[in-house]
């Protein structure tokens, strides 16, 4: 290794997908030791960035230099064979195999044609988690990872990484059958130590003692010389265990800093300033009556005590992380989910939802997050994923005709300006016109209060700019719109008012009028008290219960 | 979309009689031709009922067993001297309670229908021999084996049924909301799910047209053997599921049509005459089969392929 220098650079990496840039130019350079804290709002290109190291995506241009050596990570095997590994939010193991089976899962010691040689692998894995300051009490190698809680299962992921660098030399790999078998290509890849270990958020799960083993165990991994990229969304974190950090917006490189150079306000100032230069064409609707109150709903451990009220002509949008609850709330509110206590109003009145066919009737519309696997039967025509929800209302004694179909769905087609006939199947169009078709199931229909789920999620912008206005139409003819997104400028563009979500809570109210990118992330990151967060509404704008407890 | 996937086993078929026809001059006569529509007939509309299974993304493979429990049944009620009307609905009922069953442990108790209708194969073929100690149940009233051999002007009877069978189920599957269902859970359950749609209704009720198209078939089958048996029926559900896979409907659901099942189950019943004609061993037979039904799958699958990318 060459003392000094970094392990890894990346250089202008690029990565283009359909319609979008997600990374353009960007850099990364880690140090042999370092946590390297890698930042960004959602959809920064983070992701996109750990994915192309770790081989799951090719990059369009740039460079990526190992230990100075220019080097081409073309799948996942040759990230392996670098010696990088990443460790998911959702991790990767297998609940009924044993922790010392996890750890050596691919490459388990054998003796002859691939039979397993236990002794050795249970005697390796508790040398792998005595490397790691884990003794037999904490976590034993014979216990299935089943029975483990969540802090114990990251162990036995970092341990696995390690792992995958404990000396397994070519005469080992050479004996059992099954590997004999493999090409030669593959012994010159025989799997090097560790030396580059991404992490992505893995506190999401822990309780703050569980952290803190998380933490020293990290600090064991960097004293060996491992360099750590650590994504998070926590702040506090950041400052905790970071050495640098390098902030991420829409795909470009911000800064790369010594975390002893910067403050919290700064870092998120990085994170969230952009040029407003992107238009949106709100037009304010006249405020109508209440349509829709939600009061104390709780789910599991997504949603705890929810309140917010939503009126006629209004839009409001509910900002938050990955996991801060919006689209379990937008699933409780359309019934597709049920809450475990909680009410719901519409037009004043309780309603209980059982289930969408409840809501629906109720005048409730969900635009799910996920279009394709939420949203449409891909392999039936426009007009008939159109009538969908509105078979009853359509079929004479169960009987639909072509025409009434294609009645109900042409104007609509026309409304959204669908370049497609009704005729054409749903799994040919581009996501923009999807993301139509879903829209117009909703409105064929009597709905008034529209769920959008990131409406404009993967799709070009001529389409959003049509989704935009499409939003004023129907705000003007009395509708109220919640709008979950993770594109804050869009949120701030079109909203009236702006939730801010964050672990299951609504931790701030703001009025949009008074609203910046900088305050709803605080408020998304956790940083902003929900006392505080009221004093700023530029009043009109407070519904009944929004930032309150 | 369906319409192209029809022409090419269609196609199939057409080339299929041509190559049967130079083989040997008899295939292609009228009453060749009338044998194979009444012998295509029960497996023809048992795939009837398979196909609105497979549609909506599931698999049923109780339907023998069920065609067997309705059969004894019917030929016990004829038996005991009840009118064959009573008789038929007795049948009929047996057959769409019996799918309607599958249907309710599948929607309701969540269980898989693979599952589920390889319990209740069991379970109706065991009913259906205890039913009758198992033996053969005979002696019906002369008359109700017009069923089997009357004829419409040349047309014999069991194939009228069929082509009824087909009308009717077509319709149900285009220009009803039913219909129009089981499409959609087949292709998107979730989504279909939150577009309001009942979905454990609708597919209880899927299973239970399976069932009732399971009791039509014994209703044939009784009276062309004149007999019931609580051991006929046996591997009818993999002659159906194959007439609905070589007539094009995806086994992942969504994707499919009658017509194609009727072409596909024509195919096999052109393949057994044919062989038959040609004094083929009913062990190779199988084998041909078999092979048919692979490579009917196979060349769907690589169409498919080239049409998506």
């Amino acid at each position: 290794m060459n003392a000094g220098g970094p392990v890894l650079e990346m250089r202008g990496v690029r990565k283009a997908f359909p319609g979008v840039v997600a990374l353009d130019g960007v850099d990364l350079t880690l140090h042999a030791g370092d946590v390297h804290m890698l930042l960004g709002e959602n959809g920064a290109g983070k992701s996109t960035l750990m994915k192309i190291l770790s081989g799951a995506y090719r990059k369009d241009a740039g460079e990526i230099r190992i230990d100075g050596q220019v080097v081409d990570i073309g799948s996942p095997r040759d990230a392996l064979a670098l010696g990088i590994r990443v460790i998911y939010q959702e991790l990767n193991l297998v609940p009924h195999l044993s922790v010392a089976e996890n750890i050596f899962l691919g490459a388990m010691p054998t003796r002859w044609a691939g039979v397993v040689d236990w002794r050795s692998l249970y005697e390796r894995a508790s040398h792998v988690l005595g490397d790691l300051g884990l003794d037999a009490s904490t976590l034993h190698a014979r216990t299935p990872v089943s029975r483990l809680g969540m802090a114990q299962r990251q162990m036995v992921e970092i341990a696995k990484a390690l792992a995958a660098s404990a000396p397994t030399t070519l005469f080992e790999l050479r004996r059992g059958l099954a590997v004999a078998l493999r090409a030669k290509a593959d012994e010159a890849s025989a799997r090097q130590a560790l030396k580059v270990l991404v992490m992505d958020e893995p506190t999401s799960s822990l309780t703050s003692r569980e952290v803190t083993q998380l933490f020293s165990l990290i600090e064991r991994l960097t004293a060996r010389g491992v360099a750590i990229v650590y994504i998070t969304h926590r702040l506090d974190e950041v400052f905790r265990i970071g050495r640098r950090v390098t902030v991420l917006r829409d795909g470009r490189h911000v800064t790369t800093r010594l975390l002893s150079d910067v403050s919290v306000p700064e870092l998120v100032r990085l994170m969230a300033n952009r040029d407003l230069s992107e238009h949106f064409p709100k037009s304010r609707a006249a405020r109508g009556p209440e349509l829709l109150r939600v009061e104390h709903v709780s789910r599991g451990g997504a949603l705890s005590d929810i309140s917010l009220s939503l009126h006629a002509g209004e839009v409001l949008g509910i900002a938050g992380l990955v996991g801060a609850g919006r689209t379990e709330l937008a699933r409780v509110i359309a019934g597709a989910d049920r809450c475990d206590n909680g009410r719901l109003f519409v037009d004043g009145g309780e309603v209980r939802l059982r289930g969408p066919a409840d809501a629906i009737r109720r005048g409730i519309g969900l635009l799910p997050e996920d279009r394709k696997a939420q949203g449409l039967v891909p392999g039936l025509t426009v007009a008939r994923n159109v009538a969908l929800p509105h078979g009853r209302r359509l079929a004479r004694l169960g009987v639909l005709t072509r025409r009434c179909e294609a009645a109900l769905a042409a104007p609509i087609a026309d409304e959204l300006r669908v370049k497609a006939t009704e005729t054409q199947t749903v799994r040919l169009l581009s996501g923009g016109n999807q993301q139509k078709v879903v829209l117009g199931k909703w409105l064929a229909g009597d709905v008034r209060i529209f769920i959008f789920d990131e409406p404009t999620r993967g799709i070009d912008v001529g389409a959003k700019v049509e989704i935009y206005n499409l939003m004023n139409r129907l705000t003007a003819r009395g509708a109220g719109i919640i709008m979950i997104s993770s594109e804050l400028p869009e949120l701030l563009g079109m909203s009236d008012r702006i939730l801010v979500m964050h672990r299951g809570r609504i931790q701030a109210e703001i009025d949009a009028a008074g609203a910046t990118e900088e305050r709803v992330l605080r408020a998304a990151l956790g940083l902003e008290r929900p006392a505080l967060s009221d004093a700023a509404g530029a009043g009109g704008g407070e519904g009944p219960g929004g930032a309150e407890g | 979309m369906i319409a192209a996937r029809q022409f090419g086993t269609v196609i199939g078929l057409a080339a299929l009689c041509l190559v049967l026809w130079i083989l040997t001059p008899y295939f292609l006569t009228v009453s060749n031709l009338l044998n194979i529509a009444e012998q295509t007939s029960i497996n023809a509309i048992v795939a009837v009922g398979m196909t609105f299974v497979i549609l909506s993304g599931g698999i049923d493979l109780s339907v023998g067993s069920i065609v067997a429990l309705s059969g004894v049944v019917l030929g016990t009620a004829l038996q005991g001297g009840q009118p064959i009307p009573v008789a038929l609905l007795l049948a009929l009922l047996v057959g769409l309670a019996s799918g309607l069953v599958n249907g309710a442990l599948i929607s309701w108790g969540g269980l898989p229908p693979f599952i589920v209708t390889l319990g209740t194969m069991s379970i109706a073929r065991g009913a259906a021999l205890l039913y009758t100690e198992g033996r053969p149940v005979s002696g019906f009233d002369a008359s109700f084996r017009v069923l089997a051999t009357g004829r419409v002007g040349f047309i014999p009877a069991p194939v009228i049924a069929m082509v009824l069978v087909y009308l009717v189920a077509h319709f149900a599957l285009t220009r009803t909301t039913f219909g129009r269902y089981v499409y959609a859970i087949g292709g998107n359950e979730e989504a279909t799910r939150l577009s309001g749609v009942a979905i454990r209704f609708h597919k209880t009720m899927i299973y239970g047209v399976s069932g009732l198209m399971s009791a039509a078939a014994a209703i044939i089958l009784t009276a062309r053997l004149n007999s019931a048996q609580p051991i006929a029926g046996m591997m009818y559900e993999l002659d159906a599921i194959a007439a609905t896979v070589i007539g094009g409907t995806s086994l992942m659901g969504g994707e499919g049509s009658l017509g194609g099942t009727l072409v596909g189950a024509l195919i096999m019943g052109v393949l057994r005459n044919g062989l038959n004609l040609l004094g083929v061993s009913s062990f190779l037979q199988q084998i041909v089969i078999g092979g048919v039904i692979v490579v009917a799958v196979l060349l769907d699958t690589v169409l498919k392929r080239k049409n998506r990318t």
